[in-house]
């Protein structure tokens, strides 16, 4: 069908492919991109489409198993039913059921959330897309098929819509098309938040139908509660990285590099992305310069689950999310620090501090704070010695969704960059109307199937136009290093992915990495040089 | 998951290639997997990154990080993706027989 021809109702019918997005279509990008074509998005392998539905729009994340008959189907249909009504009861959901409600009941249909969008506007506005394409599915369902009445209402009011296999197969895969950045519910006049419809859409697969992308199931939250880590690091395996970081970190700035862990009683455990030991052990490094040049109390865990802050639950699924940040809060109960602070992780931080106050209780309320605090006080209360013409160069920065909009976290990290970074600017728009990377709500970590040429093209399409257009023509010039820094190991994945794919490096000249990193680069007492600009390429 | 067979190699493979089954991993499997990586020829150099990763992957059950991969094997990041286009995690990862990476790498 065409783009404009797609109404609602038709998420019901028994097509192949509801949607084919046109990358032609895609709206350009700025200086110096204007021509950059964008190759058609790739298919999907004739042995997975036998096996996964390809019914919404041909782009594979999440894998939705195809039921090999009618009776399966309607076995389906009717599993999703009672997950629809333990999504309303308050006996089952025990985290979201009040702004879930809100949200279903208070739209207006105004539309305001469709410019605020990233994958709308970003996708050519094509309509499967829009927010509330995707809310209007499930207020329709709930409104016909679960409230007293709802089937004879339904035929009046013209917001029908038919209970098929074909339309929860397609709303599942709809689920996973939102980064949950939030920036609809944001500019949402009567509060409702499509982002959480969104992600309740996902619970409901996921608690109720076992249907969730493998990265945040299995290879996440399952492996992280198995072997330590969602990226399989072992209490073994860390013990080994981590003496190679402190040796390589020690090399690299030649100031002392320790990372003490498991010492009970300190007064700070810092909990990273364990993604940052593999990938960024600079960000390692770093955290552990400041903190030790700063003279804290401080230590890392290398209890089981205790060493990764990562808590993919809130994305998908509240039960894995609920065992996955209880074994963070028994962590530091039990080393009975005085505060946790979360490193350069977005999902990390509103696992930890805003969605825990349900389960950090009792002995376990201990207070939790955001690294960019921590950081703030250190550089500008004079506890390290910087000088910020050692970051005399382009820099600018990246607000992870979750540290700001959703935690109003802004000034902190920007307190920090005004001091060390003389060529700071700010993005546009940026703070709490920020952007989201493209990579939010795990997508960042969905490597497979066409969907990273998705994630490139459309969710992260406006990022990199902000990013290019942070600035001038003349700074582009790949002469010129320039740098955007990007305080979440999510984000980080994503941007990286995006340079690549638009081979930023060779046509640009911009580096990305954390806050921390241009921390040390400006410590007048480190060896020069800690950002290496080379050093990915 | 589906079956990736080559002259007399036949195993099971993720959707990118990767082994499904890593310790069934031998050299003969270790060439077949090569071809899918674009390199005909496994030469020394190539087998000194695959065995280092091998080993590590063995003894810790995941993949050392590249910047201790770099300094171990002497091999600086260029010359790693000149051995392997595809890079370190997704080319000499897959030849060395290791699973796909997980997590926010």
């Amino acid at each position: 069908m065409s783009n404009q021809d797609i109404k609602v109702k038709d998420i019901s019918r028994k097509t192949d492919q509801l949607f084919t997005l046109d990358t032609k279509e895609l709206p350009k990008l700025p200086y110096p991109y204007e021509d950059w074509e964008e190759p058609p998005i790739g298919d999907i392998s004739e042995t997975k489409q036998a096996k996964y539905e390809t019914n919404l729009d041909g782009i594979m994340n999440v894998q939705v198993p195809i039921p090999k008959t009618d009776a399966e189907k309607e076995q389906l249909v009717a599993k999703f039913l009672v997950g629809l009504r333990k999504l309303l009861s308050k006996d089952s959901n025990w985290t979201f059921l009040q702004p879930l409600m809100l949200s279903l009941d208070n739209c207006v249909k105004c539309n305001t959330c469709s410019d605020a969008c990233p994958i709308f506007e970003a996708s050519g506005r094509a309509e499967i897309y829009r927010p509330l394409f995707r809310s209007d599915i499930l207020r329709r369902l709930v409104n016909k098929y679960i409230r007293p009445g709802g089937k004879l209402t339904a035929k009046f009011t013209g917001a029908d819509i038919d209970l098929n296999w074909e339309t929860i197969s397609r709303l599942a895969q709809l689920a996973y098309r939102c980064t949950l950045c939030r920036r609809c519910a944001q500019t949402c006049p009567m509060g409702c938040d499509n982002g959480l419809l969104s992600r309740e859409i996902r619970k409901l697969f996921s608690q109720e139908m076992g249907i969730a992308p493998s990265e945040l199931h299995e290879d996440g939250t399952i492996k992280q509660l198995t072997t330590g880590s969602s990226t399989g690091i072992t209490p073994l395996a860390l013990a080994d990285l981590m003496e190679f970081t402190e040796e390589d970190g020690e090399e690299r700035t030649g100031m002392p590099c320790k990372i003490p862990f498991d010492k009970s009683g300190a007064d700070i455990l810092l909990i990273h992305n364990a993604g940052e030991f593999l990938s960024w052990p600079e960000n390692i490094q770093a955290f552990a310069v400041i903190f030790e040049a700063a003279g804290l109390s401080w230590t890392l865990s290398s209890d089981f689950v205790g060493y990764d802050s990562v808590n993919y639950g809130l994305f998908y699924d509240d039960t894995q999310y609920a065992r996955v940040t209880l074994k963070h809060a028994e962590t530091a109960r039990k080393l009975g620090v005085k505060k946790v602070v979360l490193g350069e992780c977005g999902h990390a931080h509103k696992a930890a501090m805003a969605i825990g106050d349900r389960i950090w209780l009792g002995e376990a309320n201990i207070p939790r704070e955001s690294c960019m605090v921590t950081l703030e006080d250190i550089v500008l209360n004079g506890k390290i010695k910087v000088d910020p013409e050692r970051n005399y160069f382009p820099v600018t920065v990246h607000d992870p969704c979750n540290i700001t909009r959703s935690m109003g976290i802004i000034e902190p990290q920007r307190r920090v960059l005004r001091k060390i970074c003389p060529q700071f600017r700010e993005m546009t728009p940026h703070g709490v109307h920020n952007y989201c990377c493209g990579g939010g709500s795990g997508f960042a970590i969905m490597q497979s199937n066409n969907f990273p040429s998705w994630r490139s093209m459309v969710s992260g399409r406006k990022k990199m136009a902000q990013i290019l257009n942070a600035f001038t023509r003349e700074e582009l010039d790949p002469k010129v290093n320039k740098y955007v820094c990007a305080p979440c190991s999510n984000c980080k994945g994503q941007i990286r992915d995006l340079f690549n794919y638009y081979d930023i490096w060779e046509r640009c000249h911009i580096q990305y990495s954390g806050l921390v990193e241009l921390i040390v680069n400006c410590m007048t007492d480190a060896k020069e040089g800690f950002i290496d600009w080379e050093e990915f390429h | 998951m589906a079956t990736f067979t080559l002259g007399e190699v036949s195993i099971e493979v993720d959707e990118d290639g990767f082994m499904l089954e890593p310790e069934e991993w031998n050299e003969d499997i270790a060439k077949a997997l090569a071809t899918t990586e674009a390199v005909d020829i496994l030469t020394e150099e190539h087998w000194k990154l695959v065995h280092y990763l091998r080993d590590y992957y063995l003894k810790f059950g995941i993949a050392p990080m590249i910047r201790k991969l770099c300094k171990e094997t002497g091999f600086p990041l260029k010359k790693v993706y000149e051995l392997f286009p595809s890079g370190p995690a997704k080319g000499a990862c897959k030849v060395a027989g290791l699973a796909k990476p997980t997590g926010c790498v």
